[in-house]
């Protein structure tokens, strides 16, 4: 075959140009579907101990992608040692696995926020969000007043979870995905992902940790800090052996 | 040569033979374009199809830039 | 071999190229004036105004929509139509769908900018269109692919010139990261939000495959087929070899697939992914460098035209950036230079090097090329462009000399640690430190801003002076015909 005859032939130029430009992301994104040391295995006691968000957390997690936060804060420590003085453990690819979409980030305008659940109180998350620069004074963070004064939206926290579920993310509607959730994560957490019960279990939570200090309603901020306060929280790094992870990476 | 085809069989093997695979169609690609007297001709004759479109505009721009 | 005479505008489709052009300096205006607004947000926090709206979270994507989508987009929209018709010498295949095409871009575009605004977002960078959105775009790059496809068969040149080539390459890479990177399931029917299909590991190799392409086909094989016409056009001579372009065209568009996930390095991704991402990384150099080549050698013997004409101008500085950034972008792969760019700002220097230096300057000297062409006139002021050429030459300096300082600042700081093996900096002074930069940041780019805004201003005047010129000519053809009665 001569150039000539692709330069010449455009239904040949297409298909010759499509074979070409598939090679690359065949080979780099098919395999990490099917390689199983690609993501962790994190069990303690036999129990996952990395599970789906539960509603108040998946609402707050909407609210951080609404405002665009990934753009600024990264949720991706790297296994260097300045990393794990600053922000812990680097990260797991286990951690990210029900996040759809990852939200790994791709810049560092204000610190990773990967571990960051259990850093600061709720109090100081509320304040700092409302007006960073009042506990932060170099910051260069927007205020986000407004999350403490809109009531989060939950109507539809059912239909984001079957959408979730479609996915592939284990929340459960039948019995039987009830009870295989307990056998793999355990009674408590099993009841969380019960989507009949999302919104109790979104009051529950949010009135119980009254996150943002103020009981009457649910609040944007509510969610958002409930999600912020568990990030990174899930795996215990002293149950499992120093070396355990590298044997995945 | 059985031990020749089982080299195939290793995946650790799938990188260098794929370097060399993609080196030698690269390679090959690169002799075909750049050989041959009557080739070099054909091809480079297809670089002034832009100019061969030369219509009353880009005649006209050229004189008032030329002036 | 057809040669046409006459004018180009009764053979060939001219208005919708003169549609997609004038779009493509509104978005420009637009999109850049945000990204100015944002950089200002990053110096001066308080122009955030506390309005949800504005707030730099929700206006970046607003910025990076409008200028990669809506000033690339429409720039490339408006070259690839009018190369397709002048080197095939053919009329545009179906007019009426080719308008489909301009609205239905320009709707995604806007509704998109708008959407964000309001909240509504993919969260995936560059990505960021909800998915009715997405479905709108698929439809009308099918529509643009087709289109495209049919006016290269019916050419009446036997031969596809390397400018198509690309453009096709871009439009056929493009359809397939948009689809595969998009797929998710929305809440419900009348929900705006959706969840995507990946998740983790593979969602972020994923959205890197697409957001490097992004990068490799929309921003870069895509404006190297305007390089090819419009360079040999303007300079009045073939491009400097065309082997040399077909060596060109296929290094590139096979390697730059494999290279997306050096955005991954050091992250929870394998370390054999990202390896062979920085292998590529470092290969894709040649056929960079080789194209850059092709371009500026195509000027060889006619060096004197720098002098004179500042179109060239534009378009030779665009290679010389191009080469530019195709070789930091290599170095920035490496795995140890990466650990200390990777998340700072000298990213951001790198793709402005890249995309105000080569992909908005030679769209602008293409443009300088096209609106006399497209108008039936001259540029109503060559001073003017010389100003742009000059305010935006320096606001790029400017920018990345600024992201380099910032980004290799903060990036050693962050790593530094003092004589007890403490850190040496809390995050926060990195960023008290990062004021300075953000500052002249924001400085160069309201020059470049400013350079595009006399553009828009300049080209404006030339429509309206091809105007008069036409109703002059019309008046005088008029009289004589009212004499000779």
């Amino acid at each position: 075959m001569k150039h000539e005859s692709i330069e010449t032939n455009s239904g040949l130029l297409i298909v010759l140009t499509l074979i070409v430009i598939s090679i690359g992301g065949l080979v780099e994104i098919v395999p990490l579907y099917f390689i199983d040391d690609t993501i962790e295995t994190v069990k303690v006691a036999d129990k996952d101990t990395i599970r789906p968000y539960t509603p108040l957390e998946l609402r707050g997690r909407d609210i951080y992608q609404r405002e665009g936060c990934y753009l600024c804060h990264s949720q991706m420590i790297r296994p260097f040692r300045d990393e794990a003085l600053r922000y812990g453990h680097y990260s797991l690819a286990a951690e990210s696995q029900y996040d759809h979409p990852f939200q790994w980030g791709s810049k560092r305008t204000g610190p990773d926020l990967a571990r960051v659940g259990g850093k600061y109180s709720n109090e100081w998350h509320v304040q700092h969000l409302r007006e960073p620069r009042s506990v932060v004074p170099e910051s260069i963070m927007p205020n986000y007043p407004w999350l403490l004064e809109n009531k989060l939206a939950y109507k539809d926290i059912r239909s984001r979870m079957r959408a979730l579920k479609m996915v592939g993310v284990p929340y459960s509607e039948t019995q039987a995905e009830y009870e295989a959730n307990i056998e793999r994560f355990g009674q408590e957490v099993a009841d969380m992902l019960d989507v009949e019960q999302a919104e109790t279990n979104l009051l529950t939570q949010a009135n119980r940790a009254n996150y943002d200090g103020n009981n009457s309603h649910v609040t944007e901020m509510d969610a958002l800090v409930a999600y912020l306060q568990m990030l990174g929280t899930l795996v215990d790094f002293t149950k499992f052996d120093e070396g355990y992870f590298a044997q995945f990476r | 040569m059985a031990d020749f085809f089982a080299w195939f069989t290793h995946m650790e093997n799938t990188k260098p033979l794929a370097l060399v695979l993609f080196f030698v169609t690269f390679a090959a690609i690169v002799i075909y374009v750049f050989s041959g007297k009557k080739r070099k001709k054909r091809l480079e004759s297809y670089k002034n199809i832009p100019l061969q479109d030369d219509d009353e505009q880009d005649k006209k721009i050229r004189e008032e830039s030329d002036q | 071999m057809a040669v046409s005479t006459g004018l180009g505008g009764e053979q060939y489709d001219y208005d919708i190229v003169r549609k997609f052009t004038i779009m493509a300096l509104v978005w420009g205006v637009l999109g850049m004036f945000a990204g100015v607004y944002i950089a200002s947000e990053l110096a001066w926090p308080m122009l955030n105004f506390d309005i949800p709206e504005i707030t730099f979270g929700r206006l970046r994507p607003v910025h990076t929509t409008l200028v990669i989508f809506g000033f690339g987009g429409s720039a490339l929209f408006a070259t690839s139509y009018y190369v397709v018709q002048r080197t095939c010498q053919t009329r545009l295949w179906n007019s009426g769908l080719a308008r489909f095409t301009f609205w239905g871009w320009q709707i995604a575009v806007g509704s998109a900018a708008l959407s964000y605004m309001l909240g509504y977002t993919q969260a995936r960078e560059y990505a960021e269109m909800v998915w009715p959105i997405d479905i709108l775009i698929a439809v009308t790059w099918v529509a643009y692919l087709l289109i495209y496809v049919q006016t290269l068969r019916q050419r009446s040149q036997p031969h596809i010139y390397v400018a198509n080539w690309f453009f096709l390459a871009f439009i056929l890479a493009t359809a397939l990261l948009h689809i595969f990177n998009n797929m998710a399931v929305p809440v419900s029917m009348f929900s705006l939000e959706s969840y995507s299909l990946h998740s983790g590991v593979q969602d972020a190799m994923t959205q890197w495959w697409y957001g490097h392409n992004a990068v490799g086909f929309f921003l870069t094989a895509a404006f190297l087929g305007m390089m090819y016409y419009f360079v040999p056009k303007q300079v009045g001579r073939p491009v400097y070899s065309y082997r040399l372009s077909i060596i060109h065209f296929w290094a590139l568009i096979f390697l730059y697939m494999w290279v997306g996930a050096h955005h991954l390095h050091w992250t929870a991704l394998p370390d054999w992914t990202s390896t062979l991402a920085a292998t590529f990384s470092i290969l894709l150099l040649l056929p960079s460098w080789g194209g850059m080549i092709n371009g500026i050698m195509t000027l060889s013997g006619a060096w004197d035209k720098l002098r004179t004409d500042p179109v060239i101008r534009f378009l030779i500085v665009s290679l010389s950036f191009y080469g530019m950034s195709t070789f930091e972008g290599p170095l920035m792969s490496l795995k140890s230079v990466n650990a200390l760019s990777h998340y700072t700002d000298w990213t951001i220097g790198h793709v402005h090097s890249g995309a105000l230096g080569w992909v908005a300057m030679i769209s602008f000297g293409s443009i300088y090329h096209l609106v006399p062409r497209l108008w039936n006139t001259k540029m109503y002021s060559l001073k003017a462009i010389y100003l742009h050429f000059w305010l935006a030459t320096i606001g790029i300096v400017l920018y990345i000399s600024a992201m380099w300082v910032a980004g290799i600042g903060q990036g050693m700081m962050l790593r530094g640690f003092d004589q007890f093996g403490n850190l040496a900096y809390t995050f926060i002074e990195t960023v008290s430190f990062l004021h300075k930069p953000y500052f002249v940041r924001a400085v160069g780019g309201a020059l470049f801003v400013m350079g595009i805004m006399i553009m828009a201003w300049n080209v404006f005047m030339t429509v309206r002076q091809s105007k008069r010129e036409e109703a002059e000519l019309e008046a005088k053809i008029a009289a004589k015909m009212a004499q000779a009665s």
